[in-house]
């Protein structure tokens, strides 16, 4: 504590000279709580270069950028249930696209093709973006974990690999296109997501 | 489920997703196991492989659907509660846990509706039981005052 400034005596006598009562801001208003006292007290140095800068308060760093990380538990969990809605919306759109296109003309069977076609459309594609998305997070996580770095050759991996299992019992063929194609879309959202950071 | 005032997860509307993610991924995976071994029992002798892979096919992917729309519509209804009461408690968990059994057995009736209800609250209000509990006994009491 020797940083820490005590009043100086002349103004100290002064001080009880003048007036019996003392109030906190008295007292505050003499001492000097820099920053340099404060890490002092806290003893986190004083500041030069090479010690502490400052504490987080979280132990794990989250990654700046649009789209917050806490690490691969995290991404899994976001892909996931974002992949599975947006796959689950675009099934229901194509549903209703499907069930409104028929040629009732009788409201209430219209209004039963349009449920069924929603219902059936919906949750199979939802269905099949989640798995997608689980597994290429997954693989992603472990292939990082792996190699240590995260990169987009990781990703472009974890995609190749998820649409060959994805595909793994329609063929060899089917499992290359399948392959290819998230590959292409792991490369993308790659390139997508450096430039939105 | 209950992390109150927890920097792990994360604000509002974000944490559905988070929510139904998570979901998915335990309902896929869980259901993965399930039917990895209850494919491969019921197939004959020397197709184990592929009724195993057959089965996790059909299987898991749904029940994971099901999974993430029932953590979704949970999480959603648990972020509208704290939004409406300011407040975060076992008792908005408990009630997302009824309104979602309910909403979701909408289509079978009143009845069924009700019973469903009254078990998602049950089951979450037993979650909430059980982790105030593991609270209690995990954390420290607090030191004695030293005067």
């Amino acid at each position: 504590m020797s940083s820490f400034p005590p009043a100086d005596q002349t103004s100290n006598t002064s001080f009880y000279s003048q007036s019996d009562t003392v109030n906190v801001s008295d007292i505050l208003g003499n001492v000097d709580f820099g920053s340099a006292q404060i890490r002092e007290l806290a003893g986190l140095g004083t500041g030069k270069l090479g010690e502490i800068e400052f504490v987080q308060v979280d132990d794990v760093p989250m990654t700046a950028g649009p789209i917050a990380s806490r690490g691969v538990l995290d991404d899994l969990c976001y892909g996931t249930g974002t992949t599975y809605l947006a796959g689950l919306s675009f099934g229901g759109l194509w549903g209703l696209v499907e069930g409104t296109r028929g040629p009732n003309s009788n409201f209430k069977l219209r209004i039963n093709t349009v449920l069924n076609s929603v219902t059936r459309r919906g949750p199979s594609i939802g269905n099949s973006c989640g798995i997608l998305a689980m597994g290429y997070n997954g693989i992603n996580g472990v292939i990082t974990t792996i190699r240590g770095r995260h990169d987009a050759v990781n990703n472009i991996a974890a995609g190749a690999l998820v649409g060959a299992i994805f595909k793994s019992t329609a063929g060899i063929r089917a499992m290359s296109v399948a392959s290819v194609v998230c590959a292409s879309a792991a490369a993308a959202w790659t390139y997508t997501f450096r430039h939105l950071q | 489920m209950a992390r109150y005032s927890d920097h792990t997860r994360d604000p509002c509307p974000w944490v559905i997703l988070n929510d139904t993610g998570a979901a998915f991924a335990m309902g896929a995976i869980g259901s993965g196991i399930w039917h990895i071994v209850k494919g491969s029992k019921n197939s004959p002798r020397g197709e184990r492989i592929i009724g195993a892979i057959s089965s996790v096919k059909a299987r898991s992917p749904v029940l994971g659907g099901n999974f993430a729309v029932w953590g979704g519509l949970f999480s959603t209804f648990d972020c509208a509660l704290k939004g409406i009461r300011q407040k975060e408690d076992p008792w908005n968990v408990i009630a997302s846990g009824f309104l979602t059994g309910g909403v979701l057995a909408a289509r079978g009736g009143l009845a069924a509706s009700a019973r469903s209800a009254a078990l998602g609250g049950l089951v979450l209000a037993l979650f909430e039981g059980v982790s105030i509990a593991v609270a209690r006994i995990s954390t420290p009491s607090a030191p004695p005052m030293v005067h």
